[in-house]
C-alpha cells in the first residue's frame, strides 16, 4: 500500500510511470526538487496520518528511503495504538 | 538626457476580454462584464461582479506548474505572455534577461491564503499545504512572470491597493528614464473573489448591489472585478532602433498622498497627484482631450474626483472627454489602474474615448461630460489616466499620440 502511493505520488505529472522506478531510484533522478519533495511528503502524511520529522528530510534520497521510513513510523504508531 | 518612454505591448485578461483585442471591442460595444455572482457570491450580500468567465487554467499551464500558481498569477503570467508578443519580442531571450518586470497586487494570492486558512481554522486540520507561502505571497505573479518569460533585471511587487499597477507602471518607466533598463513588463494583478475577500469587501459598504453606474446621479457604490493587465515600456531609443510599433509616450506621471484618511477620498491630494502629472509630462491642461477616470461608482469617489477635475482644469473641465472604464470590466483592484492605462492607451491609438457604461442621469455633483453609454471618435492628443486608492495614494499618469 505504501509503495503503490509513494510510486503514484513520485511519478504524478511526470514523464515516469510507476512500473520505471525502483527502490534504488533517487528523487534526483526523477527531477524532484526539494519544494516538489516537500510537496509529496505533505500529501503522504495526510494519506497515511503520519508525521515525518524534519530530522528524517535529508537522509530521504531514494523511493526505498521513503517507504521505508513511513513504513517505519506507521508500525511505530501501531505500536503506540496497541 | 532622460530617456523618453513609450508603450509598445498590450496583454490583459479580464471579466471584459480574455485578450486585449478583446477588451477593446468590448470597451467601445460600451457592454457591461458586470453579471451576477450566482454560487460565487453565496454567503455574502455580494450579488454581482465581473468574473472572468469561460477560463480553463489547465488549457494554459501544464499540469507541473499549476500547482504553484495562484488565480492572481496565472491572470499576471497570462497577460505577460501577450504583452511581450504583442510587443513583438521573445520570451526567455537577451533582452528579457535585462529587463524588468514590476507588478502590482492589491490582494496577492489571498485564494490561496483562505483555502490554508479553513483547513486550519474551519476544518481542524493541522498542516498547512507546503506550497502556501511560495503560491501565496504578494510578489508571487512577479516571481511567476519572471520564471516563465525569463525576465532577469530588476523584478518586485508594489501594492499600493486600488493604484497598485499604476504604481508599478512609473516605477517601470522611472527606471527606463533612468537608464537602468531599457525595456519593462509593467502592470497589475488581483483576483478577489474569494469568500473572506467578499465578506470584507461586504463589510465596508461601498459594493453595489445592481450595477456600477459612475457618476450618474442614482450611483449605488463600486462593483468588484478581477484580471490582470500588462504593459510593456521600453525607452523610445530602443523602440525606434527595433522598428517596434508605438502605442503611445508614458509622456509622465503624478504621485501624491491626501495625508487625510485612510478610506475617504480628498480633492487637495487628487488635484496635487493630477498637477503633478501635467507638469512632469510637460504638457498644459488644455492640451488633454480625454481623462480616464477613476470612477469607482462610489457617492464620495466620483463626486470628489469632478471637483478635482474642475479645479485642476479649470474652464477646460467643461472639454474633457471623461469615462470611466470601471463601469464595464468593474473594479479590479489592483489591476484595475493597468486595465484602465491599456484603455487609455488604446483610446489614443484608436482615436476612441470608450464610454462610461450605465450612465443614466447626470448629477449635480457630477457635471462633466462622462462620454455615456456610447463610445465617441475624437481626436484624443492627450490622454490622462486616474488612478486613487485607500490610504488616499493617488497616481496619475499621462499618455501622448507618439510622433510619427
Amino acid at each position: 500500500m505504501v509503495e503503490a502511493a509513494v510510486k503514484e505520488l513520485l511519478t504524478r505529472d511526470r514523464k515516469f510511470k510507476p512500473e520505471d522506478i525502483n527502490m534504488e531510484t533517487s528523487l534526483n533522478e526523477l527531477g524532484i526538487d526539494s519544494l516538489q519533495a516537500i510537496t509529496i511528503l505533505y500529501e503522504l502524511e495526510e494519506r497515511f496520518e503520519i508525521e515525518i520529522p524534519n530530522e528524517l528530510m535529508e537522509e530521504l534520497e531514494s523511493v526505498g528511503d521513503i517507504i521505508s521510513t513511513i513504513n517505519k513510523i506507521l508500525s511505530g504508531k501501531e505500536d503506540t495504538e496497541n | 538626457m532622460q530617456e523618453r518612454v513609450v508603450i509598445t505591448g498590450l496583454g490583459t485578461i479580464n471579466a471584459a476580454g480574455h485578450t486585449n483585442p478583446q477588451f477593446w471591442q468590448t470597451l467601445i460595444d460600451g457592454s457591461t462584464a458586470i453579471a451576477p455572482l450566482g454560487s460565487a457570491g453565496e454567503g455574502t450580500r455580494i450579488r454581482i461582479g465581473a468574473v472572468v468567465k469561460d477560463y480553463d487554467p489547465s488549457a494554459c499551464f501544464p499540469a507541473d506548474t499549476l500547482p504553484l500558481l495562484d488565480r492572481f498569477s496565472q491572470f499576471a503570467v497570462i497577460a505577460a505572455r501577450e504583452a511581450l508578443a504583442d510587443a513583438g519580442l521573445e520570451q526567455n531571450s537577451e533582452l528579457t534577461r535585462h529587463a524588468a518586470a514590476i507588478i502590482g497586487t492589491g490582494c496577492g494570492g489571498k485564494q490561496t491564503d483562505e483555502e490554508t486558512y479553513t483547513r486550519l481554522y474551519k476544518k481542524g486540520q493541522s498542516r498547512a499545504h507546503p506550497l502556501t507561502i511560495p503560491k501565496g505571497m504578494p510578489s508571487a505573479a512577479a516571481c511567476q512572470v519572471s520564471l516563465e518569460l525569463g525576465i532577469g533585471g530588476p523584478v518586485f511587487s508594489i501594492a499600493s491597493a486600488c493604484a497598485s499597477g499604476a504604481h508599478a507602471i512609473i516605477q517601470a518607466a522611472l527606471m527606463i528614464q533612468s537608464g537602468l533598463v531599457e525595456t519593462a513588463l509593467a502592470g497589475g494583478s488581483d483576483t478577489p473573489f474569494t469568500y473572506g475577500l467578499l465578506k470584507s469587501w461586504e463589510a465596508l459598504r461601498v459594493v453595489s448591489r445592481d450595477a456600477c453606474r459612475p457618476f450618474s446621479a442614482d450611483r449605488s457604490g463600486m462593483v468588484l472585478g478581477e484580471g490582470a493587465g500588462m504593459l510593456v515600456l521600453e525607452s523610445e531609443t530602443h523602440a525606434r532602433d527595433r522598428g517596434a510599433r508605438i502605442y503611445a509616450e508614458l509622456a509622465g506621471f503624478g504621485m501624491s498622498s491626501d495625508t487625510a484618511h485612510i478610506t475617504r477620498p480628498d480633492v487637495k491630494g487628487i488635484q496635487s497627484a493630477m498637477g503633478n502629472a501635467l507638469q512632469n509630462a510637460g504638457v498644459s491642461a488644455r492640451s488633454v482631450d480625454y481623462v480616464n477616470a477613476h470612477g469607482t461608482g462610489t457617492a464620495a469617489n466620483d463626486k470628489t474626483e469632478t471637483e478635482a477635475l474642475h479645479k485642476t482644469f479649470g474652464s477646460h473641465a467643461g472639454k474633457l472627454a471623461v469615462s470611466s472604464t470601471k463601469s464595464i470590466h468593474g473594479h479590479a483592484l489592483g489591476a484595475s489602474s493597468a486595465l484602465e492605462l491599456i484603455a487609455t492607451t488604446l483610446a489614443i491609438h484608436h482615436q476612441v474615448a470608450p464610454p462610461t457604461a450605465n450612465f443614466t442621469e447626470a448629477d449635480e455633483d457630477c457635471d462633466l461630460d462622462y462620454v455615456p453609454n456610447e463610445a465617441r471618435q475624437l481626436p484624443i492628443n492627450v490622454a490622462i489616466s486616474n488612478a486613487f486608492a485607500f490610504g488616499g495614494l493617488n497616481a496619475v499618469t499621462v499618455l501622448k499620440k507618439p510622433e510619427t
